[in-house]
C-alpha cells in the first residue's frame, strides 16, 4: 500500500484534532514522518485515532511533545501486536469471575483484545472521541477514568482506562527502540540520561549531571537513537516518490 | 512411561542462592549433585551486559527475569469468605526464573536478624508478658543468634558486603547501627557513597537523636575476590538493579558467586529447562526417594537420591510439599498441620519527599543498596509498652532507581493524569527522595498457603492458594513507624513537600496488583517443635528426615529486614550439619 501514511491517519483528527489542543508547535513536532508510510501492525485508522485523542488528553503538549507527538500511538500499537498485546504475561486459563479489585487482573481479554473491544463499544455511538473538542475529549477522559456511566459488557471500564494509561506512560518514557519516546521527548523532560549509565563519580555530588540522553541503539555523535524503521520509510517514501 | 535416571547422592530442586550454595557446599563434601531448574541457563557476562540489560520496559515493566504467569501462578483472596482467583498478572511481588532464580534481580540490601528476632516469642513474653502476642502465631526459630553468626558471616564474604560495622565482637562502632548482633569480623568492603538526600536524611535523623548508618549492601565497593575465590568489581551507581541481571558483576549474585566456581565441579550437575513436579517417597512414607520431574524434552523422568534438597523459591517450596504430600497441611478451622501455615509477607510504607530546586537527587544514579537507613524503630529496639504492636521496620531513605516509567514522583494533590501532571512529573524528577519503612509482619491464624480447589498450572497441577491480608498488628506498627519517617522528611532542609504511602493503612485490603516487595516468607517453618513446624532447627524435615528445605519459606515470621540474608545464614547453617553430622549417619536430626 504505497499511498498509507500514518501522518495523513492522525490529521483526519479534524480542527479538534492535535494541532487545536494547543495551538502553533503540533505539525512541526509531530514525529510519525518516522514510521509513516508503514501500515500499522495491529490497529485501525479508526483505533488510531481514538488512542491519539486520549492519549493527547492524558500527556497533552506543552513545552514538551504530547503523548502522540512523541510516537505513543506506533508504540502502543507495536506493544498490542507483539507478545504482550497477545497475552504472553497473563494467566488465562478459567473459569471467570469478577472478583475484588485486589485480585488484579480476572478478564479473559488479552491487553490487545480488551483495548480493541474496550474502544470499540466506546465509539459505537455516532460521536467519536476524535470529533470532540478540547474540553468535551477531557471531560470524557475524566469519566473513563473514573469508571462513570459506562457500560462496556465483558471489558472492564477501570481495567481499560488502567491499561491505556500504563501504554501511555510506557510510550512515553520506554527506551525509543521501541517506537515510543522519539527523539527522547520523555527523557529530555525529566532529565534521564538513559541506558548508558556509569555514575561513580557524580553521585554524591549535589550538582545537575548534564549529559543529553542515549538510549540502548543511540547513534554516537547524532544526539539521537538510531531509528530502526528509517531506513524502510525512506524505501517507501523513494517508492511514493517515483509512483507518483 | 517414566523413565528412571542413574540415582544421585543429592537431587536440588531449584538453581538460586541456596541451590547452588548447597550444591558447592555438598558437591566439595564428596556428595555428587544434580541440579535441576525450570528456567533458562543464562550468565552476567553474555545476558546483562549494558545497554541492552538497560531496558527499563523489557525488565521492569514486562519482566522477563520474571515467573511466566501462565506456566506457574497462585490464587489470591484476602480470607477464607472470599473466593480465590488467579494471579493472572505479576504484581505485588515478583518470583525469577533460570539460573540464578530471584537472585537475579535482587536488590542486594543484605541484612540480619537481630539476636531478639530468632527468639521473637521468648524474648517478648520475657520482657512484656505474653499476653502481647495473643492471636499471633509467634515462634522462636529454633537456634540462637550466636549459633547462626559464622554462616551469617560466611555470606558476608559470599557477596563482599560493603558497609560500616555497628558492633563487632560486642563493641560498638561509630558510624554503624549500633542495634545490630555482635559480628566476629568486619564488612570485606567499605560502604556505598551517599547521593545528596542521603547525606540530608543522615544529618537530620542525627540531629532528631537516631543513629544513621549506610544500609548494608551486596553492590560492592571495590573490586573483591569472595570467599570462593570468584571476583567482584565495583558498582558503577547505574540505577539498573532491581528487576535487573547486573553485567558489571558488581552485583552480587548466584551465578558470578558460586555457580562459575562449581560449574565444573565433577560432583556437580545442572539441568536446565527442567519442571519438577513432585518429590516422592517411600511406600512407609517415611523418607523421599528422589523428584519427579519434565525434562527439557518433555518427558517425565524419575531422578532418585538418598537426599531431597528443597531450593525453590519460598511459594514454589511450599506448593511442592503440598502436592507430594509432604508433611501435614495446615488446618486454619483447627489448628492443626504446619504446612502452609505461619504465611507471612513485608509491611511497606513510604515517604515521598520533594526537595525544592537546591537539592538534586539525580534519582537514576542509584544502586539497589543505596540507602541511609535507622534502626531505631525495627524489631524490639524501641519500647512496645502501650503501644498495641509488637515488631517494627528500618527506616530508610533509599536511591535505587530513576527509570522513568515506574518514577514519575508527584506532590499530594496532583492530578494523576493531564497537563499538571506533566508538568508536577517535570519538576520533581530531579528534586525527589523516598524513605521507605521496611516493617516485619507477623503470622497470624487466617494467613496462610494450602492448595487451589479449582485452578490448575500448566502442567495441572493445583495452583498454590494464598490467603492472606495485613494483621491489625501490622497495620498498627506500619502507622507508627511511618508517622516516625514522616517527622524526619518534613525536619529535613528544602523540602517543599511530603507525601505518604501505607500499603497497610486502616481500611486497606493488601492487594495483589501495585508491587510492594518479593519477601513472601512462611509456610514451612523451623523451629523446634513438630507441632508448630515443617522441619526442625537443622532445616530437616520432621516427617521426611532426608528432606532438608531452604529459603524464606523457612521463616516463623517475617523480620523488618530484607530475607535474603537471614536465609543465606540458615541455608550455611543446615548445609554445615548436613556435612558435618547428618551425611555421616542418616537420621533425624531431633526427636520429634
Amino acid at each position: 500500500m504505497p499511498n498509507f501514511s500514518r501522518r495523513v491517519v492522525l490529521m483526519q483528527m479534524g480542527a479538534a484534532g492535535l494541532a487545536a489542543l494547543a495551538p502553533g508547535s503540533a505539525l512541526a513536532q509531530n514525529r510519525y514522518a518516522e514510521l509513516d508510510g508503514q501500515p500499522w501492525s495491529f490497529i485501525d485508522a479508526d483505533e488510531a485515532r481514538f488512542l491519539a485523542s486520549m492519549a493527547d488528553v492524558l500527556i497533552p503538549e506543552d513545552d514538551a511533545p504530547s503523548a502522540s507527538q512523541a510516537g505513543v500511538v506506533d508504540f502502543i500499537d507495536l506493544q498490542l501486536a507483539g507478545p504482550y498485546g497477545q497475552g504472553a504475561g497473563l494467566f488465562l486459563e478459567g473459569p471467570f469471575e469478577d472478583g475484588a479489585p485486589q485480585q488484579g487482573w480476572q478478564t479473559a481479554h488479552t491487553p490487545a483484545s480488551l483495548i480493541r473491544n474496550g474502544i470499540a463499544r466506546l465509539e459505537s455511538g455516532e460521536t467519536h472521541l476524535v470529533d470532540l473538542d478540547a474540553q468535551e475529549r477531557e471531560e470524557f477522559v475524566t469519566r473513563l477514568s473514573e469508571g462513570d456511566g459506562f457500560d462496556l459488557g465483558d471489558v472492564p471500564v477501570q481495567t481499560l482506562f488502567d491499561e491505556i494509561w500504563a501504554l501511555v506512560k510506557e510510550g512515553y518514557f520506554s527506551d525509543p527502540i521501541y517506537g515510543g519516546n522519539k527523539d527522547y521527548a520523555g527523557w529530555r523532560m525529566v532529565g534521564f540520561p538513559g541506558a548508558h549509565a556509569y555514575y561513580t563519580d557524580h553521585v554524591d555530588k549535589n550538582a545537575p549531571f548534564r549529559a543529553p540522553p542515549r538510549g540502548i541503539a543511540h547513534q554516537p555523535g547524532t544526539g539521537r537513537p538510531a531509528d530502526t524503521t528509517r531506513v524502510l520509510s525512506e524505501r517507501n517514501t523513494r517508492a511514493i516518490q517515483e509512483e507518483g | 512411561m517414566v523413565t528412571e535416571l542413574p540415582k544421585k547422592d543429592v537431587v536440588i530442586v531449584g538453581a538460586g542462592w541456596t541451590g547452588l550454595a548447597a550444591a558447592k557446599e555438598l558437591a566439595d563434601a564428596g556428595q555428587s549433585c544434580v541440579v535441576i531448574e525450570r528456567g533458562d541457563w543464562r550468565h552476567d557476562a553474555s545476558n546483562f551486559g549494558a545497554p541492552e540489560e538497560h531496558d527499563e520496559l523489557k525488565y521492569a515493566r514486562r519482566k522477563e527475569h520474571m515467573i511466566d504467569t501462565p506456566i506457574k501462578t497462585l490464587s489470591f483472596r484476602n480470607n477464607s469468605d472470599q473466593t480465590a482467583l488467579p494471579m493472572r498478572r505479576l504484581g505485588s511481588f515478583l518470583p525469577g526464573k533460570g539460573l540464578g532464580g530471584a537472585g537475579i534481580h535482587w536488590n542486594g540490601q543484605l541484612w540480619r536478624p537481630l539476636p531478639s528476632d530468632l527468639e521473637m516469642r521468648s524474648h517478648y513474653t520475657e520482657r512484656y508478658g505474653e499476653s502481647i502476642l495473643d492471636g499471633m502465631n509467634i515462634q522462636d526459630w529454633g537456634m540462637t543468634y550466636d549459633e547462626l553468626e559464622p554462616h551469617l558471616d560466611f555470606f558476608d564474604r559470599v557477596c563482599g558486603t560493603s558497609g560500616v560495622a555497628g558492633n563487632l565482637n560486642g563493641e560498638t562502632q561509630e558510624g554503624g547501627n549500633p542495634f545490630e548482633g555482635p559480628r566476629s569480623a568486619d564488612y570485606p568492603n567499605p560502604p556505598m557513597k551517599a547521593s545528596p538526600p542521603l547525606q540530608m536524611f543522615r544529618d537530620t535523623a542525627e540531629q532528631m537523636g537516631y543513629n544513621p548508618f549506610q544500609m548494608p549492601s551486596a553492590n560492592v565497593t571495590q573490586a573483591y575476590e569472595n570467599a570462593y575465590g570468584a571476583q567482584l568489581h565495583p558498582c558503577t551507581y547505574c540505577g539498573f538493579c532491581e528487576r535487573f541481571g547486573c553485567g558489571y558483576y558488581a552485583k552480587a549474585d548466584p551465578i558470578i558467586c558460586i555457580y562459575d566456581v562449581v560449574k565444573d565441579h565433577e560432583n556437580f550437575e545442572l539441568r536446565m529447562n527442567s519442571q519438577v513436579l513432585r518429590v516422592e517417597k517411600s511406600a512407609d512414607g517415611k523418607i523421599a526417594t528422589g523428584v519427579t520431574y519434565i525434562d527439557e524434552n518433555g518427558r517425565e523422568v524419575f531422578q532418585p537420591a538418598d537426599t531431597v534438597c528443597l531450593n525453590a523459591y519460598a511459594l514454589w517450596n511450599v506448593h511442592l510439599m503440598l502436592v507430594s504430600g509432604l508433611g501435614t497441611p495446615y488446618d486454619p478451622a483447627t489448628g492443626e498441620g504446619t504446612v502452609g501455615r505461619n504465611y507471612a509477607y513485608q509491611t511497606i510504607a513510604a515517604a515521598s519527599v520533594f526537595f525544592d530546586e537546591n537539592v538534586w537527587s539525580n534519582p537514576f544514579m542509584g544502586a539497589g543498596a543505596l540507602g541511609m537507613t535507622i534502626d531505631d524503630f525495627n524489631g524490639d529496639n524501641f519500647d512496645h509498652t502501650d503501644l498495641g504492636f509488637v515488631g517494627g521496620g528500618y527506616i530508610s531513605a533509599n536511591q535505587t532507581n530513576g527509570r522513568p516509567i515506574n518514577y514519575q514522583p508527584t506532590p499530594p494533590d496532583t492530578p494523576s493524569w493531564g497537563a499538571e501532571w506533566k508538568q508536577a512529573v517535570r519538576e520533581s524528577y530531579l528534586h525527589h527522595v523516598g524513605i521507605v519503612c521496611h516493617g516485619s509482619s507477623v503470622a497470624v491464624p487466617g494467613n496462610y498457603l494450602d492448595l487451589d480447589p479449582t485452578y490448575k498450572d500448566a502442567y495441572g497441577q493445583p495452583l498454590l492458594r494464598m490467603t492472606f491480608d495485613f494483621p491489625e498488628n501490622d497495620r498498627k506498627m506500619s502507622a507508627y513507624v511511618l508517622s516516625k519517617a514522616e517527622e524526619i522528611a518534613r525536619n529535613m532542609d528544602h523540602v517543599r513537600a511530603v507525601g505518604t504511602t501505607n500499603r497497610a493503612a486502616e481500611g486497606e485490603s493488601y492487594s495483589v496488583v501495585p508491587y510492594q516487595t518479593t519477601h513472601n516468607t512462611g509456610g514451612a517453618v523451623i523451629g523446634s517443635d513438630p507441632a508448630t513446624s515443617v522441619v526442625n532447627r537443622y532445616g530437616q524435615m520432621w516427617d521426611h528426615h532426608n528432606v532438608f528445605v531452604f529459603g524464606a519459606c523457612l521463616f516463623p515470621q517475617n523480620l523488618g529486614y530484607n530475607p535474603t540474608g537471614p536465609l543465606m545464614g540458615l541455608a550455611y547453617w543446615t548445609l554445615d550439619h548436613m556435612k558435618n553430622d547428618y551425611l555421616q549417619n542418616p537420621r533425624p536430626l531431633m526427636d520429634a
